[in-house]
C-alpha cells in the first residue's frame, strides 16, 4: 500500500512518520483489543484447570513368561483405578488407564511404552515387574519426560539407570538382601552357599547378599550360576558344599518349581537351611508343588495370609481381589496373587493421585511439580496403601517399606518376623542422589 | 506403463516419507511417526535376509545375530566405552560386520536346511552368551544408555532426542543402505549373485566362484542386519539379548516371504504391512499373533509370490507391455525380477 508525500511522490504507508488521528484511533483500539486477548489468554492460562480425564497409563504383562504375574498388576490397577474414581478422581478430574501389554518382553514393552505416552497421551506411566522392560522403558519415558514407576527387582533402575522420572514403591535386590539377610544370618546359619540361573536376576542378589553376609563375619561359598536353558537341576545341586549351612536360591517360574523338587528329592533342606526370596514362588500355591517348598524361608513385601497384617485395609484389599485370606488364591480359579510384587501396581496410583494433587498439577508442563512432591512422600498405611506405611526416598526414588520373613510349614505361609522399615533403612543407604539431576 | 506406475507410485512414498514428520503431528498421528521410524528399521532388516534369500538362495534364520552385534556394539560403545555417537556406531557396523565375516566363512560352506540349521546355532549360542556376560552386556536386563550427541559446534547441538532428527538419521541411513543394494542387485555382480541362486553348479563352471559370492553376501547381508542393529539400539536407547534369539530371525524370513522374496522393496512392504497390523491389533487383543498368523497364511496361499510379485502380476494384467500385449503374454520386460522367475527355472539341473 502506497500514498503520496508533499513533494507528490508516492511514498510506502509504513515509512510516514505522520499519524491521522482516525489510523492513530485504529491503532489504539486494535492495540488494545490484542493487548487485552494477550492479558486474558495469559490469566486464563494462569489460573485455568483442566477438566478432561487425567490419563495413567498401565504398561503390564498380559502375555508371555509373565502373564501370572501380569494377571494381577492388571487387576490391581482396574481396582486402583474404580477406586480413585468412586472418590471423585484426581483432583476433581476422571482417572483414565489405557492397559498396554508387553508381551513380556523388553521390545514389545518399549513399543507398548511409547504407545502409552504418545498415543493414548498418558501424563504417568505405572510400569512393568519385568526388569529387562523396566531397563529398556526407563530412558524412553525419562526422554518423554514422564514419571516411570516400575515393580522389576534389577537395582539398576533406582541405582546406575535410574533418572529423576524413575520411581519405585517396592523392593530391589539392594533392599531385599538389606532387609533379609541379616536376619537370615542370625537365625539360619553362617556359611552360605548360594544357586541361581546365569542371568542377571541371580547374579544381582548374590553380589548384594554376598557384601552383607561377609561383612557379618560369615562365609559365602562359590556361587552356583546354573547355564540358561537347564532342565535338570540335579547335577548343580551336587556341587553344594557339605558345610553350607543356607541355601540361597533364586529361580524363576517353571525352573523354580524344579528347583524346589529336586533340592527336595536330594534332602537337601534336611542339611541345610533353605532361602529365597518371594519372587520365586509368586504365584505359586505351596500345595501345588507337593509340598516341594516345606519348610523354606522366603522373604516377603506382603504376607500372603491376612492374619500377619490384621488390619481393616489389608481386609478389604482382599476382598478387592477376591482372593482367600489365607493362600491368597483367587476364589473360583486356581489363580494364587503375585501379591508381593502387583501390590505397587495398586498403590502407584494413589501415590500418584497423592502428589498430583499436592503439586496442582494441571497439564505436563506441571510435571516437575509432581516429581518433586513424589520425592520424599510419606504414606500413611490406609486403603490407598494396604501394604503399610511407606516413604518414597527423595535420593534415590526407592520404597522404604516394611517386610516379612515367612516359612511355609503345612502348605501356608506363616510369618516369623516382620522386619521394620527402619531396620532395612539403617543397612540401605542411598547410592545415588536423583535431586541432584535436572527437570 | 508399467514401470511408469511402479515409478509414481515409488515417488509419492518417497514424498510421504520426506514429509511425514510434518503430516502425520498435524493430523493428530504424531505417534506413527515412531512407527514409521521402526518400520524403516526392521524393514532394512528385512533386507537383509532378502539378500541372502532371494538372491542368493540362503535362507538365513541367523540375522538376528547380527542384528544383535550392532545392537550391542553401540550400546557397550557408548554406555561401557564412553564412545560417542559416531564412534559407536562404527563399532557397532565393525562388530556385526566382523562376526558376519567368520560366521559367515563356516555357514556358507552349507546349503539349504543345514545352512538355516547352522545359523539358529549361531543365533542361539551368541544369544545364551549375551545373556550369561552381565558385566558387558547386562544379561537379561540389558544395556540401555542416554543418547550421546551426533554434532556439538559451539552452542549448537544435533541429537536423535529430536524426533524429527532422528526419523530423518534413521530415513537417511536406510536410504542409503537401500540404494546401495539396489547398486549391487543390478551390477554385475549381482547378476553372479542370481545365477548362484539359479544353478550354484553351473555357475562354478562358468568360472565363478560359488563359496566366495556367498560369503561376502553373507558379509553385507550381515552389515544390513547390524546396521539395522545399530539403528534400533539408537532408537531405543537400549540393547537386549532378546533381539539376537532367532524368533527375530523367523520375522524377518517372514516379512520377506510376505512382501516378496528377491524385490528389491517386497520387504519394506512385508514389514510395513505386518507391523501396522500388530500395532493396530494387539491394542484390541492381546493374542493377536494369531491373526497375524492367519494374515502371513492368506498371503502366502494367495500370493505366493508375496505382495510385489501380486502387485507386478496385476499391472502385468491390467498394463502390459506392448511386445507382451502384442504376444498376449503378461510377462515383464527389462529388469529381473526374481519373485517372477518361475520354479522350474530355480531349480533344473
Amino acid at each position: 500500500m502506497t500514498c503520496k508525500n508533499k513533494t507528490g511522490k508516492p511514498e510506502a504507508t509504513w515509512l510516514r512518520t505522520e499519524l491521522p488521528r482516525r489510523s492513530f484511533l485504529q491503532t489504539a483500539l486494535a492495540g488494545g483489543a490484542v493487548a487485552s486477548t494477550a492479558y486474558l489468554s495469559l490469566t486464563r492460562d494462569l489460573v485455568a484447570k483442566e477438566s478432561g480425564p487425567i490419563v495413567i497409563g498401565h504398561q503390564c504383562e498380559l502375555t508371555g513368561g509373565f502373564s501370572s504375574w501380569g494377571y494381577w498388576h492388571d487387576k490391581c490397577a482396574k481396582a486402583a483405578a474404580n477406586l480413585i474414581n468412586e472418590g471423585g478422581g484426581i483432583g476433581g478430574r476422571k482417572l483414565e488407564v489405557p492397559v498396554a501389554d508387553t508381551e513380556s518382553t523388553p521390545a514389545a514393552g518399549a513399543r507398548k511404552l511409547r504407545s502409552l505416552i504418545q498415543r493414548s497421551k498418558a501424563s504417568f506411566v505405572v510400569g512393568s515387574v519385568h526388569s529387562g522392560i523396566m531397563l529398556a522403558s526407563i530412558p524412553i519415558a525419562t526422554e518423554l519426560k514422564t514419571p516411570y514407576f516400575s515393580a522389576g527387582e534389577a537395582t539398576e533402575a533406582t541405582g546406575s539407570k535410574g533418572t529423576r522420572y524413575s520411581f519405585r514403591t517396592g523392593t530391589d535386590t539392594y533392599a531385599l538382601a538389606a532387609a533379609g539377610a541379616p536376619w537370615a544370618f542370625e537365625n539360619l546359619g553362617k556359611n552360605w552357599t548360594m544357586i541361581f540361573p546365569d542371568y542377571a536376576w541371580g547374579h544381582s542378589h548374590h553380589q548384594e547378599h554376598r557384601k552383607l553376609i561377609e561383612s557379618m563375619g560369615g562365609k559365602v561359598n562359590d556361587p552356583i550360576a546354573v547355564p540358561l536353558g537347564t532342565r535338570d537341576l540335579v547335577p548343580y545341586l551336587a556341587k553344594i558344599p557339605e558345610e553350607t549351612e543356607v541355601l540361597f536360591s533364586v529361580f524363576f517360574g517353571a525352573l523354580s518349581v524344579a528347583f524346589y523338587t529336586q533340592s527336595k528329592s536330594m534332602k537337601l533342606d534336611e542339611r541345610m537351611k533353605m532361602y529365597s526370596v518371594s519372587g520365586t514362588i509368586e504365584a505359586i500355591h505351596p500345595e501345588a508343588i507337593n509340598g516341594a517348598a516345606e519348610n523354606v524361608f522366603f522373604l516377603e513385601n506382603f504376607p500372603r495370609p491376612l492374619e500377619y497384617k490384621n488390619d481393616e485395609y489389608h481386609k478389604k484389599f482382599i476382598e478387592m481381589m477376591d482372593i482367600d485370606p489365607v493362600h491368597a488364591q483367587e476364589n473360583g480359579s486356581d489363580r494364587v496373587m503375585a501379591k508381593s510384587h502387583a501390590w505397587q501396581s495398586y498403590e502407584n496410583f494413589f501415590v500418584l493421585k497423592k502428589a498430583i494433587e499436592a503439586s496442582g498439577w494441571q497439564r505436563n508442563k506441571d510435571t516437575p511439580g509432581v516429581i518433586e512432591a513424589l520425592e520424599g512422600l510419606e504414606m500413611e498405611n490406609s486403603l490407598a496403601h494396604p501394604q503399610g506405611a511407606k516413604l518414597l526416598r527423595g535420593e534415590d526414588h526407592s520404597g522404604m517399606i516394611d517386610c516379612y520373613m515367612s516359612q511355609v510349614e503345612n502348605g501356608v505361609f506363616v510369618v516369623k518376623r516382620r522386619i521394620p522399615r527402619a531396620e532395612m533403612e539403617a543397612l540401605l543407604p542411598p547410592r545415588y542422589d536423583f535431586r541432584e539431576y535436572e527437570l | 506403463m508399467k514401470e511408469r506406475i511402479n515409478r509414481t507410485v515409488l515417488l509419492v512414498v518417497l514424498a510421504f516419507l520426506v514429509a511425514a514428520p510434518w503430516v502425520l503431528p498435524a493430523i493428530g498421528f504424531d505417534y506413527w511417526l515412531d512407527i514409521l521410524a521402526e518400520i524403516i528399521i526392521w524393514s532394512l532388516f528385512a533386507a537383509s535376509v532378502n539378500l541372502l534369500f532371494g538372491y542368493v538362495g540362503l535362507l538365513s534364520f541367523g540375522q538376528a545375530l547380527f542384528f544383535g552385534m550392532g545392537m550391542f556394539g553401540v550400546a557397550i560403545g557408548i554406555a561401557k566405552l564412553g564412545l560417542g555417537f559416531w564412534p559407536a556406531l562404527g563399532f557397532g557396523m565393525t562388530v556385526a560386520i566382523g562376526t558376519a565375516a567368520v560366521a559367515g566363512a563356516l555357514a556358507v560352506r552349507l546349503t539349504w536346511h543345514y545352512f538355516a540349521i547352522i545359523t539358529v546355532v549361531f543365533s542361539l549360542i551368541f544369544y545364551f552368551l549375551a545373556l550369561s556376560a552381565k558385566p558387558l552386556t547386562g544379561g537379561d536386563d540389558g544395556t540401555s544408555f542416554s543418547m550421546p550427541a551426533m554434532l556439538e559446534a559451539g552452542g549448537f547441538e544435533l541429537s536423535l532426542t529430536d524426533p524429527t532428527v532422528q526419523y530423518f538419521f534413521i530415513l537417511s541411513v536406510a536410504a542409503a543402505a537401500y540404494f546401495l543394494k539396489y547398486l549391487i542387485v543390478k551390477s554385475p555382480f549381482g547378476m553372479a549373485l542370481m545365477a548362484v541362486r539359479e544353478n550354484d553348479v553351473r555357475a562354478s563352471l562358468i568360472g565363478l566362484n560359488v563359496y566366495f559370492l556367498r560369503w561376502i553376501t553373507f558379509v553385507i547381508a550381515g552389515g544390513f542386519a547390524g546396521l539395522a542393529g545399530c539403528l534400533f539400539a539408537l532408537f531405543g536407547r537400549y540393547a537386549s539379548a532378546t533381539y539376537m534369539f532367532y524368533h527375530v530371525s523367523g520375522e524377518g524370513v517372514v516379512w520377506t516371504i510376505i512382501g516378496g522374496a528377491g524385490t528389491l522393496f517386497g520387504p519394506a512392504v512385508g514389514t510395513a504391512l505386518l507391523i501396522v497390523v500388530r500395532e493396530e491389533l494387539s491394542n484390541i487383543w492381546e493374542h493377536y499373533p494369531i491373526l497375524v498368523g492367519l494374515v502371513v497364511i492368506l498371503t502366502v496361499i494367495f500370493a505366493p509370490k508375496g505382495l510385489m510379485g501380486f502387485w507386478n502380476a496385476l499391472l502385468d494384467r491390467l498394463a502390459p507391455a506392448p511386445a507382451d500385449r502384442a504376444s498376449g503374454g503378461g510377462r515383464p520386460n527389462g529388469a529381473v525380477d526374481a519373485a517372477a522367475v518361475p520354479a522350474e527355472r530355480r531349480t533344473g539341473p
